[in-house]
């Protein structure tokens, strides 16, 4: 049984130039997978959030007409809500105060009081049922019938395309992380390689008196372990830290201009297992070459 | 069951079987040519010949570090041709080879070397130990167990690649030249041990061509010349000489032979 955490080395691996490198190049690789999928993780809950929180809302635009008065379109948004509310799978609808929205305009618009009397686009917040959605498209067009000027947004184009962009992000965090396996696997692939060319005699004398590949291929195996966890570890408590600094830089800004960016429990487990299962992949890649190389030999 | 058959039939033949056995390295013309000679349980043999004359293919073809271009190698009845690969070891712990250039790995101590055919085989670290100094006591480096090989002299070096060699208490032993860099008292001692092991069974051959030694000793020669093989028996007498006798009692005074007891141990 493969011990990983003790046992000797019949191989003087630690002097090697080729795999001194090993750990600051792992620690390397560990520490962009670690920002990389971080990265990805919080994408996925913010996308998740958002979708969550527009899906089950509809909103209605009715705008005012010519030189209709405060009242008429009033009383046109109170024709939406009527028509609205008979629709099935709609579960509430309800008016947007106008003050409400004076406030929302505030910012471009000011605080005077005539705010009030222009004609301001009418909002109605619609919510729909749970398991149940309208048909969007014969709703939209039933509505303009009924109330014209009254415009449907299901926030169908915004989510796509919000959703299109997190995904292609997420798609290249991925792939981030994927490449830097790849490099480190060819890394170690390399360090082994060379590691036996460095040491074939000695193999060559152990295969002599009687020792199996396994045995020669053991002391790689469990020199590239310590060596990638020893970088990785770090490189993953650096990426980590990175990650807890970033967040608390995020913290002090206005929270209600950046969207929670936030890393359940169970994503920072994912984080924390990166330099493990790198340095279990890096461990096997150097079996797997030593074994490939010895069987070559006689 | 056929396979077993065959090999209690082999076992018949001895620990090392040769027949019409040719050798090349790649595509160069064949170093060793139609050799055919058997080699029985305990038997002890001279390998000599000129330099260039494949003592050193030979022994590679003992110790299993080349396979034989044509003919049939049969060791401890198994042909070594069909051996699969992950079988070798276990055939090679079963033959001590002392190299010419001694091949010690000198990152490791002098115990630690000496260990290594014992570790290999998964033993425990305390018998292992026991055993080691034990046989590093017998070949006198009881001292130098945590020297570097490369700070000990020739001699003391070989003695190490000795007690790696013999350390498993192999069937089969092989040593290319061990009287090379060694002056004529050091070697006589060298071979005397080897006699004793003899002795406990193990089979030997020993490549030199210290001729001088070769008569002393009056053991039966093989001799190679340009890739054929040449038996000889014993060409001087066997009996020891006033010079032998000499080195003999000196060898024994040094090195305790403490082996029955060492090869006991390692059996149980």
């Amino acid at each position: 049984m493969l011990n990983l955490f003790a046992g000797r080395f019949d191989l003087p691996l630690s002097r090697d130039p080729s795999t001194k490198l090993l750990p600051w190049i792992v620690g390397l690789m560990v520490y962009l997978a670690t920002l990389a999928l971080a990265g990805a993780l919080s994408l996925s809950g913010l996308l998740a959030d958002w979708n969550q929180g527009l899906s089950s809302k509809i909103t209605v635009q009715v705008m005012p007409l010519g030189d209709e008065t405060g009242e008429e379109t009033q009383a046109r948004v109170t024709t939406a809500i009527r028509t609205l509310l008979i629709t099935p799978g709609i579960a509430e609808a309800k008016s947007i105060p106008i003050a409400e929205i004076a406030a929302m305009l505030e910012p471009w618009l000011g605080t005077a009081a005539h705010v009030m009397e222009l004609p301001l686009p009418r909002l109605i917040d619609v919510t729909l049922e749970e398991d149940r959605s309208p048909d969007i498209e014969e709703l939209s067009k039933r509505l303009a019938e009924k109330v014209p000027g009254a415009t449907l947004d299901d926030h169908q184009f915004w989510r796509s395309q919000l959703f299109k962009l997190v995904r292609s992000l997420e798609v290249l965090a991925a792939l981030v992380v994927g490449l830097v396996a790849l490099a480190a696997i060819a890394v170690v692939v390399f360090a082994t390689r060379g590691g036996l060319a460095v040491h074939r005699e000695i193999i060559e004398v152990l295969h002599l008196i009687g020792a199996h590949d396994e045995y020669v291929a053991d002391q790689f195996q469990r020199h590239v372990w310590r060596n990638c966890l020893r970088g990785g570890g770090v490189a993953g408590a650096l990426g980590v830290t990175t990650l807890v600094g970033l967040r608390q830089l995020a913290e002090q800004l206005d929270p209600a201009l950046l969207p929670t960016i936030e890393v359940d429990p169970w994503q920072w487990g994912t984080l924390i297992l990166i330099p493990i299962i790198a340095s279990l992949i890096a461990m096997w890649t150097a079996k797997r070459t030593v074994m490939r190389a010895l069987a070559r030999m006689v | 069951m056929p396979v077993k058959q065959q090999t209690k039939q082999n076992a018949a033949d001895g620990v090392v079987r040769f027949e019409n056995v040719g050798m090349r390295y790649g595509t160069g013309p064949e170093v060793l040519r139609d050799l055919s000679f058997s080699l029985g349980p305990a038997s002890f043999h001279f390998l000599t010949g000129p330099s260039g004359a494949g003592k050193s293919s030979l022994l590679k073809l003992l110790y299993l570090a080349r396979l034989p271009s044509r003919g049939l190698i049969t060791l401890f009845g198994r042909d070594v041709a069909t051996i699969p690969r992950r079988d070798m070891p276990e055939l090679r712990r079963e033959v001590g080879v002392v190299f010419q250039d001694f091949r010690l790995l000198n990152h490791l101590s002098v115990f630690d070397n000496v260990a290594l055919p014992l570790r290999i085989t998964g033993l425990r670290e305390g018998t292992i130990r026991k055993h080691v100094i034990e046989l590093l006591t017998w070949v006198g480096l009881a001292d130098n167990l945590d020297a570097r090989p490369t700070t000990l002299s020739g001699g003391q070096q070989q003695r190490v690649a000795i007690a790696r060699a013999v350390i498993s208490r192999p069937r089969l032993l092989l040593a290319d030249e061990p009287t090379g860099n060694v002056d004529d008292a050091i070697a006589m001692r060298l071979l005397y041990l080897f006699e004793e092991l003899n002795r406990l069974g193990t089979t030997v051959v020993i490549a030199t061509h210290n001729d001088a030694l070769v008569s002393r000793f009056g053991r039966p020669r093989m001799e190679l010349e340009a890739g054929s093989l040449k038996f000889h028996g014993v060409t001087a007498a066997a009996s020891s000489t006033a010079d032998s006798d000499g080195s003999k009692a000196e060898a024994q005074s040094k090195w305790p032979l403490t082996l029955p007891k060492l090869a006991d141990n390692l059996s149980s």
